[in-house]
């Protein structure tokens, strides 16, 4: 709760301290200035900056983020028409990311030194830098435009989901397999599991119940952390393919300087963040027993 | 055991991928005759007709609206190629008639026409609409285009007569009516709807050629056609905006065949776009003057022979060549060829002469130039950031060094509109146009010393006593003939006052695939494709 207090506060008066006046930029250049006053005065804009902070709280703990400066909608309707794209394209990037990184983490510390785990290498730095648009177009040219089997953008049928969510998952993927792979070399030296083999364990077991559980740690904080990442990702890789989530409605809202839009989308950014954390935190528990909250 | 395990995991993922992969229908090159999907790049604000302040979105409510008259374009039949905008046309009035003093405006309506929710359009809707144009609880950032009409006094003598009384002549009335912020709604939409609730879905509220559907916000604008319209019935049944923000986006999109038709692609892939058979590049120049203002209170700057030392120091024809990929037109005039009361005042704009500028320098006291900002916003006008960059060369090589400095729009706003005790401003890029097309619209705003900041958006504080009666007179005389000698005068004190860098007028454009006929481009920046076939 105090965290959420603060960001409220400080996306209030930071978005405020921007230049730009948004009553302007609503009105165009050619509008003559009693028009601009007009909206200024319709948007609340021309009451003290702390006023305007109190009628925000006021209303927000009654789950009311006023209207968005722009469109004149509820900014809670708002953000619920982004939110099912954008939550579809972060799960999914989650899953690919935490599902193929793991799995080719395992694979790979099980193979130090092989080619596989060269070539794997090479292609999870790759994941990390190759900038998320030149990725998203280049598998646009390749997919949508020379082969026709995808659609290039926007949200239009369930295929059209495919290439944002490999686009996002990239990033995330590539750095959940660096952190499984030396995790899991790591566990593996361990003596537990010497003599898990030396009691004749099969390697299956071994490698999963013994030294992946305790490698998960590390990496399942890795995954919550991501989860930061992946809404940065998300920012470029829906303007990128036309994906109409949250992530673009914030950078419109910033370019227009729709203040209640930015408040909102930025308040349940923090609430997500804080409660991935929390589920993180649970996760722990469930990984390693020994873990316990009290 | 443990690698097969993992293998046949993979096996699956990559089976699965596969399988969604080759299960779409070929989606992307399929033509859909039905359906015309044209991407544009920036979601719409409003769908009111009077909150419109950007052509891309007025451009999708004109497709809902029909206005009293309009410019002649291709509602009125105009075919790609053929001068367009010439003259207002009938479109709801059948005729009009402007009383000799200036003062009163009668139109008689079109008989027979339905609003798409089925009621009637007649006097007292258009005496409703002129009424809300003038509703202060309505956004409207246009409003001023009306507030010469008097609206205690609007007659409806009979169901098809309106009558308008100004307070004072308003030569450019029948012009602002035509722009697109005059098109009529139905009152019986409006009530049901609510003025708030307009701007986010006009459900049946005019009596164009198309009806809205769906606005998805972010996402897409669905129209689909009006079967009981007045008028021509377009082609295509429904009409498909898809808000794709990224110009690269926007292109691949076109080439995949998921459009078939793109706003504005990067510049710099339009010479491969024209030569690829089957798309074709869509241009026109528009009457959108791109300029380098000049803070004409500033220093070296407020000496003329300076301003015009700057002018002929660079060569626009070479940066429209090689950095605008051709997509301008050389100013020949402070304003463009469309409007009402243009004058060309010099062939081909200042002239290009590098030598004569550098002595014009060290006649006015500047023998080595001198230093000074210039500010530029990005990815608001064609190529604007990499243009500054070649005109601050061509400066540079009469000695005059210019500081780039950039920044987003609503910061760039916020620079125009400081005062003159604080502006930032010494030289800066922007860009001009009106939705009316009437001299008055280009030269006012810019050149009229009361709308310098922060009054108005003229950051240039140009200042001349000659000017600003003749501006002053043009929006008060009726007589054409003597308005036009009025602006005719003002264009060449302007001129060769060079309060600008005259630069050019941006060309609009779009793509579209090679079989999408009938597409034109508008010179206030809209695309023409109402009425555009598939073949």
């Amino acid at each position: 709760m105090p965290t959420l207090f603060g960001v409220t506060l400080i996306i209030f008066f930071m978005v405020r301290v921007l230049p730009g006046d948004p009553a302007r930029v609503l009105a165009g250049l050619e509008a003559d200035q009693t028009e601009v006053d007009r909206i200024r005065v319709q948007l609340g804009l021309d009451k003290p900056v702390p006023v305007q902070y109190a009628l925000f709280v006021a209303n927000a703990v009654r789950g009311n983020l006023g209207r968005s400066a722009v469109t004149q909608a509820p900014v809670v309707s708002e953000i619920a028409g982004r939110l099912g794209p954008t939550t579809l394209l972060a799960a999914t990037a989650t899953v690919l990311a935490g599902t193929l990184g793991i799995a080719s983490g395992i694979l790979v510390s099980t193979r130090q030194y092989t080619a596989t785990d060269y070539a794997v290498t090479v292609l999870a730095l790759a994941g990390v830098s190759i900038p998320v648009y030149w990725l998203g177009l280049m598998l646009m040219l390749v997919f949508a435009v020379a082969l026709h089997l995808l659609p290039a953008g926007g949200d239009t049928s369930p295929q059209s989901l495919i290439l944002p969510s490999i686009t996002l998952a990239a990033f995330s993927l590539a750095i959940i397999e660096r952190m499984t792979r030396s995790s899991m070399l790591e566990s593996m030296r361990q003596d537990y599991v010497r003599t898990a083999r030396a009691k004749g364990l099969a390697d299956p077991i071994v490698v999963y119940r013994h030294a992946l559980r305790n490698a998960l740690i590390p990496v399942v904080t890795v995954l919550g952390l991501q989860f930061g990442a992946l809404i940065g990702g998300a920012i470029l890789t829906e303007t990128t393919f036309a994906w109409p989530g949250i992530g673009r409605l914030l950078v419109d809202a910033i370019a227009r300087r729709d203040y209640p839009i930015i408040q909102g989308v930025v308040l349940l950014f923090a609430v997500t963040f804080v409660l991935v954390n929390l589920i993180v935190d649970l996760l722990y528990g469930y990984i390693d027993p020994r873990i316990r909250f009290g | 055991m443990m690698r097969t395990g993992f293998c046949r995991t993979a096996a699956l993922v990559v089976a699965c991928a596969v399988a969604l992969t080759l299960g779409i229908p070929n989606g992307g090159r399929a033509a859909a005759p039905a359906s015309l999907h044209v991407a544009i790049g920036i979601d719409a604000d409003s769908l009111d007709p009077e909150g419109q302040t950007t052509t891309t979105v007025a451009n999708m409510v004109d497709y809902m609206f029909d206005s009293l008259l309009w410019p002649n374009d291709e509602r009125s039949g105009v075919k790609p190629g053929e001068p367009q905008y010439t003259k207002l046309v009938p479109q709801l009035a059948t005729s009009w008639m402007v009383s000799r003093d200036g003062l009163t405006y009668t139109f008689k309506l079109r008989q027979g026409v339905k609003f798409q929710d089925g009621t009637d359009f007649n006097a007292e809707a258009v005496k409703f609409n002129v009424l809300r144009w003038l509703d202060t609880s309505v956004r409207n950032p246009n409003r001023y285009y009306f507030t010469d009409i008097d609206t205690s006094r609007i007659d409806t003598p009979d169901p098809y007569t309106v009558a308008l009384h100004l307070k004072q002549p308003s030569p450019t009335l029948l012009g602002r009516i035509a722009s697109g912020v005059g098109e009529i709604l139905s009152p019986a939409a409006v009530r049901k709807i609510g003025n708030d609730k307009i701007p986010l879905g006009p459900l049946s509220a005019g009596t164009g050629p198309y009806m809205f559907k769906e606005w998805v916000h972010g996402d897409h604008i669905t129209l689909v056609r009006n079967p009981n319209y007045w008028g021509r019935k377009p082609y295509f049944d429904e009409v498909v905006f898809r808000v794709v923000p990224n110009a690269g986006t926007r292109e691949t999109m076109l080439r995949a065949g998921d459009v078939q038709m793109a706003f504005e692609p990067p510049a710099p892939d339009v010479p491969a776009l024209r030569r690829d058979a089957s798309l074709r590049v869509v241009e026109g120049p528009s009457d959108r003057d791109v300029f380098i203002g000049l803070n004409n209170q500033f220093g070296p700057l407020k000496d003329a022979r300076v301003r015009q030392a700057l002018n002929y120091a660079i060569n626009k024809q070479a940066i429209i060549h090689s950095v605008l990929f051709g997509l301008a037109t050389v100013l020949e005039s402070p304003t463009t060829p469309f409007l009402f009361g243009y004058t060309k005042v010099q062939s081909g704009g200042w002239p290009f002469n590098p030598v004569k500028a550098k002595a014009m320098l060290a006649e006015a006291g500047f023998p080595s130039g001198f230093s000074i900002n210039f500010r530029t916003p990005t990815g608001r006008y064609i190529q604007d950031y990499q243009f500054a960059q070649a005109v601050a060369a061509q400066l540079a090589n009469v000695g005059v060094k210019a500081q780039i400095q950039t920044t987003d729009w609503p910061s760039y706003v916020s620079w125009l509109v400081t005062p003159l005790e604080r502006t930032p401003m010494q030289i800066f890029v922007l860009g001009w146009a009106t939705q009316y097309l009437d001299a008055d619209g280009e030269l006012y705003g810019q050149f009229y010393s009361g709308q310098a900041p922060p009054k108005g958006l003229a950051p240039t504080f140009y200042k001349d006593a000659k000017v600003d009666e003749l501006l002053l007179a043009g929006q008060t005389t009726s007589d054409p003939k003597k308005r036009e000698a009025i602006y005719k005068e003002a264009q060449q004190l302007i001129w060769n006052d060079a309060p600008w860098i005259f630069l050019w007028s941006q060309n609009f454009y779009m793509v579209t695939s090679s079989h999408l006929d009938g597409v034109t481009t508008t010179p206030n920046e809209k695309w023409a494709a109402i009425y555009a076939t598939w073949k």
